[in-house]
């Protein structure tokens, strides 16, 4: 009897699951299967429609590697990556201190500051690009007012300013992104235990290192590696603001790819570049992975 | 000395805060900062074309216009964009949570052999860039004719929202007290009823994030439109931002108005429903 | 395709009533939002072929967009002329069209007849967008009222025919003289030097107004701009690496160095240098034949009407570049011979003549150039029909894209500084040689 009413739990239980499993192997695993395949194909607008591509093995991760231009848009990756986690992540844990202070206006402003994060993207590209202006960009024009710069800062036309520009934007977005996961850590820690800390003598400083830190530590790694996974893939930014310009000082492996599927239509060769930047994502996300799944076991 | 004080400090109080001032100050510094770009927004949208064109930047609208506006709402290939948004959105988020709630309560509340696999193909699928799908999705919506339909883009981004509505919706699904559709049980109602009179209302915070969040997702796509559908017609509006730039010049006031509507859904949902959505995006990404 | 869909539709709905079925008035809103995407689906798909009136109609893809009115005239002049085909001309912007011809070649969806941009038609014939017409071209007769630079953009390595040219256009320079006789100019520049002079005077770097303005945009509006200098200076695609490739490129990175030119050409498309310069931003402006309707018909307003059109400054020769759009009839099409005659009534020097009228464009036949008489009395025009003299074709080559990126890489390193001209164009040269060792631009 028992037995026979586990058995139909468990049926119903994969009548839930497994439309939504399906669909999800259907949608994304068969195109990530696609994917691998055509990497190590030749495959291109021309030989596709005719289906006469042929497997040509690791040819197309040679050509990558071979590709200055690939070793720097590998190189931008990985700054703008580093470069916004290092700031979203200190600023954002700054502000999540901050609102999760007792004091009236703290959640009013911790929401309107989120509004950045929600935005699309190509909107926030598009305002990065008008503002980032030389001649008759806001930045330029508040800068020179206050005076520390003397002539307009070349922003977006300049290889060597660019990356910089283009990180900004992202931290604007990364910013509240981090504090809002972080608050959520935050909150989690009990007032009694800081305040115990307290009554036995602890400097705030201290409080801070030896209890709250410790105690978020699953908190802030789980943040810096979704920061991570959603910076690394950056896409809708560069093409809208800076199209990976000027020469190809803002590319990014998204990008890269991007291109050489859709404006040279070398699908298998988009494909590998591509596959570069999940594996890269996937050594990182093994480890969020392992981090998230501990619990309820 | 004035025992009088100001009537915002006083507001700024709370019964409990003590340097409530000083964090008051700096968290109206924060705003200040990360709400500019959005005031930059409107303000451009509300200039008029010679203010534009002036060669002194103006801080706000010094002939307030709303020109830029008009010129979006009277453009057809505009509205064509708009439909397209929020039909790709609509379509998206049906799709989404079509395939993602049933699958959170069955992860969620059901012991079943390989829960934890399915889970951690969720987990995984989340952190799929679209640049990694788009090629392949690319040739087979291709030989599978949905290129230039509404379809391929929904389908492309649903395959984002799925993950996140199971990941989201899982916990949610999970604290719901077993007596309360053990309850429901006895009293008659069958798996269904039960699933859609019982569960569904009892995580209607959860339900408002994700809808609201997979419709976003689709408002905010711009690779997978911008890929699968070539035809300008079919687009939605971020897709067509480059369109609009080089049809409008340098126009900023209308371009910034373009990016102005899209913003617009975003900041009423938040205004309305801030609390549940930060609730339910922080419920799925941190372990708590 | 229809047929897919509608089952897609039919699942999806299914599954959608399903599971509202159990809910309550869910229902309504979930199944009336995929009927609506049908019917958007119905008016997407109407410009592919289908009998209305018994006649099968034929679909012109193009991106005219103030000469789409010319176009119009002439199909509907045809449609009445003959009741075998219908012509309809369907607008997609020069963008989308490119991606549509590409993405063609894979899902074999193209239109009966597509127009495209000549330095491109190579490489569309390389990848079987066009069908092969020279047999009945040639049996046409006129193919020798046909400019050769033009007619050589339709052709393939082996010379077979894909399409015909419709029409030309090609660069000049465009003057604010009221900005130049403020600085004692009142004749445009002729020489580098004098343009040099000139622009450095007019420049005023307080008021933010720059000598000169052009497109170095990273696409192939920034090749067409460059290619005038790099053939003024007496080099060519072939020798991007000599020295007067790198004077030339050397000379418009001095410009933007000195200031006299703003940096942001790099971002500019060859609208954006119009507005520019429009707005009185730039005393100069390296222009297009096309620029002079948008002009007229109050698409761009200038700042001034005091405004004069010259030929580019030259160096050791005149240059400029030929710009214009073919027609081709698209591989598949069911109505192969229909669409070959509605080319040929198109192009005809009556036609071709009548259309350049109405569009502002410069005529493709030497017959049709003798007709009309705005292409010499209107002395803008007259200007680019003196400078189509000196005008070179791009390519043909079915590499050109590959190409053209070289080109605007290496003008983009030397206009943001990254590197110096004799390096840049090193490596252009280097990009490109093996291409034309492989298979030379014909001439």
């Amino acid at each position: 009897m028992k037995n026979k009413r586990q058995r139909q739990q468990a049926l119903e239980g994969y009548a839930f699951i497994l439309p939504g499993v399906i669909y999800i192997l259907v949608i994304l695993g068969y195109p990530l299967v696609y994917n691998v395949i055509l990497s190590l194909k030749n495959t291109n607008v021309k030989n596709f429609a005719k289906g006469t591509s042929a497997f040509i093995g690791m040819q197309n991760y040679s050509n990558l590697f071979k590709d200055p231009t690939f070793l720097l848009v590998f190189k931008n990756t990985f700054i703008f990556t580093i470069a916004c986690l290092i700031v979203q992540f200190s600023l954002g844990f700054l502000f999540a201190i901050l609102f999760s202070k007792d004091f009236r206006i703290a959640g009013p402003i911790r929401g309107l500051v989120l509004v950045g994060y929600m935005m699309p993207m190509s909107v926030t590209a598009m305002l990065g690009k008008n503002m980032f202006g030389v001649s008759e960009g806001v930045i330029n024009d508040l800068l020179l007012k206050i005076g520390l710069v003397s002539s307009p800062v070349e922003w977006l036309v300049s290889s060597k300013t660019a990356l910089g520009a283009v990180i900004a934007v992202n931290c604007w977005v990364g910013i509240p992104f981090n504090m809002l996961l972080l608050t959520a850590g935050l909150t989690n820690i009990s007032q009694d235990i800081l305040d115990s800390a307290s009554v036995d003598g602890a400097r705030p400083f201290q409080r801070f290192w030896y209890i709250t830190l410790p105690l978020m530590k699953s908190s802030i790694l789980a943040v810096l590696m979704l920061g991570f996974i959603y910076t690394f893939k950056a896409f809708d930014l560069m093409f809208i603001m800076t199209s990976g310009g000027p020469l190809n000082s803002t590319d990014v492996l998204g990008t890269y790819a991007y291109n050489l599927s859709f404006t040279k239509y070398e699908f298998s060769q988009g494909s590998a570049a591509a596959l570069v930047l999940f594996v890269c994502l996937f050594v990182v996300g093994l480890f969020y992975l392992k981090l998230i799944t501990r619990e309820d076991d | 000395m004035n025992k009088k004080s100001n009537p915002f400090i006083e507001y700024l109080k709370t019964p409990t805060g003590k340097k409530n001032i000083v964090y008051s100050i700096l968290a109206i510094i924060i705003a200040v900062v990360f709400l500019f770009p959005l005031y930059w927004l409107i303000t451009m949208s509300l200039k008029s074309d010679s203010e534009i064109f002036g060669k002194t930047l103006t801080y706000y609208p010094h002939n307030f216009s709303l020109q830029p506006w008009i010129v979006n709402f009277s453009d057809r290939d505009f509205l064509q964009s708009l439909r397209n948004s929020t039909l790709i959105a609509l379509l998206s988020m049906l799709l989404s949570m079509l395939f993602g709630i049933p699958t959170a309560y069955g992860i969620g509340r059901y012991k079943v052999k390989g829960g934890k696999v399915f889970l951690l193909i969720f987990l995984v699928t989340q952190m799929l860039p679209a640049s990694l799908m788009l090629t392949p999705m690319y040739l087979t919506f291709s030989r599978l004719h949905l290129l230039g339909t509404y379809f391929a883009p929904a389908l492309a981004i649903s395959s984002a929202s799925v993950p996140f509505i199971v990941v989201t919706l899982r916990p949610y699904f999970k604290a719901v007290p077993v007596s309360l559709d053990e309850a429901a049980r006895i009293d008659g109602c069958g798996v269904i009823k039960s699933f859609f009179y019982i569960m569904i209302p009892a995580i209607r915070t959860g339900i408002v994030t994700v809808t609201v969040i997979s419709f976003l997702n689709g408002w905010n796509d711009l690779a997978y439109s911008m890929t699968f559908n070539v035809k300008p017609e079919m687009r939605p509006l971020t897709a067509n931002i480059y369109k609009f730039i080089s049809k409008y010049g340098t126009k900023w006031n209308c371009i910034m108005a373009y990016g102005a509507i899209l913003v617009l859904p975003v900041v009423l949902v938040f205004v309305f429903l801030q609390k549940q959505i930060v609730g339910g995006l922080t419920a799925g990404a941190v372990k708590e | 395709m229809k047929k897919k869909l509608v089952s897609l539709m039919v699942i999806t709905t299914m599954m959608a009533t399903m599971l509202a079925g159990c809910g309550s008035s869910a229902g309504t809103g979930e199944t009336s939002e995929p009927e609506a995407v049908v019917n958007v689906e119905d008016e997407a798909t109407a410009e592919s072929a289908k009998p209305s009136d018994g006649i099968p109609e034929v679909t012109v893809w193009h991106y005219f967009e103030h000469e789409a009115d010319a176009l119009n005239k002439v199909a509907d002049e045809y449609n009445a002329s003959q009741d075998k085909i219908k012509v309809t001309c369907t607008f997609v912007s020069r963008e989308e069209l490119m991606n549509q011809y590409t993405i063609g070649a894979v899902s074999g969806e193209l239109p009966d007849i597509g127009m495209v941009d000549s330095p491109d038609m190579s490489s569309y014939i390389a990848l079987g967008v066009f069908e092969d017409i020279t047999d009945e071209l040639n049996a046409w007769g006129e193919l020798d009222n046909f400019y050769e630079g033009p007619l050589s953009s339709c052709k393939d390595a082996d010379g077979r025919i894909y399409g015909l040219p419709n029409n030309s256009n090609c660069l000049a320079l465009l003057c604010n003289m009221d900005i130049l006789s403020a600085h004692g100019y009142d004749a445009p520049p002729t020489t580098w030097d004098e343009f040099y002079e000139i622009a450095k005077a007019c420049t005023d770097s307080a008021d933010s107004v720059y000598g000169f303005a052009m497109s170095a945009i990273s696409n192939e509006e920034g090749t067409f701009q460059l290619i005038p200098w790099i053939y003024s200076a007496g080099a060519s695609v072939a020798d991007l690496g000599s020295a007067e490739a790198v004077h030339a490129v050397d000379f418009l990175g001095k410009l933007v160095d000195e200031g006299i030119m703003s940096k942001e050409v790099i971002n500019w498309g060859q609208g954006d240098a119009l507005n520019a310069f429009a707005a009185g931003k730039a005393a100069m402006l390296e222009s297009g034949t096309w620029q002079i309707s948008q002009i007229d018909s109050g698409d761009v307003t200038l700042s001034t009407d005091n405004y004069k059109f010259a030929l580019l400054p030259k160096d050791k020769k005149n240059a400029s570049v030929i710009g214009g759009e073919n027609f081709g009839v698209c591989s598949g099409t069911q109505y192969r011979d229909e669409c070959i005659d509605f080319l040929k009534y198109m192009m005809t020097a009556q036609h071709n003549a009548d259309w350049c009228e109405i569009a502002g464009k410069l005529a493709v036949r030497s017959d049709a150039a003798t007709l009309k008489d705005f292409w010499t009395a209107d002395e803008r025009y007259a200007v680019f029909n003196d400078s189509m003299n000196y005008a070179v074709a791009r390519g043909p080559h079915p590499e050109w894209p590959t190409i053209s990126e070289a080109l605007y890489t290496a003008e983009q390193s030397v206009l943001i500084g990254e590197s110096d001209a004799a390096t840049a164009m090193k490596a252009a040269a280097e990009k490109v040689a093996p291409i034309l060792e492989a298979n030379p631009i014909a001439q």
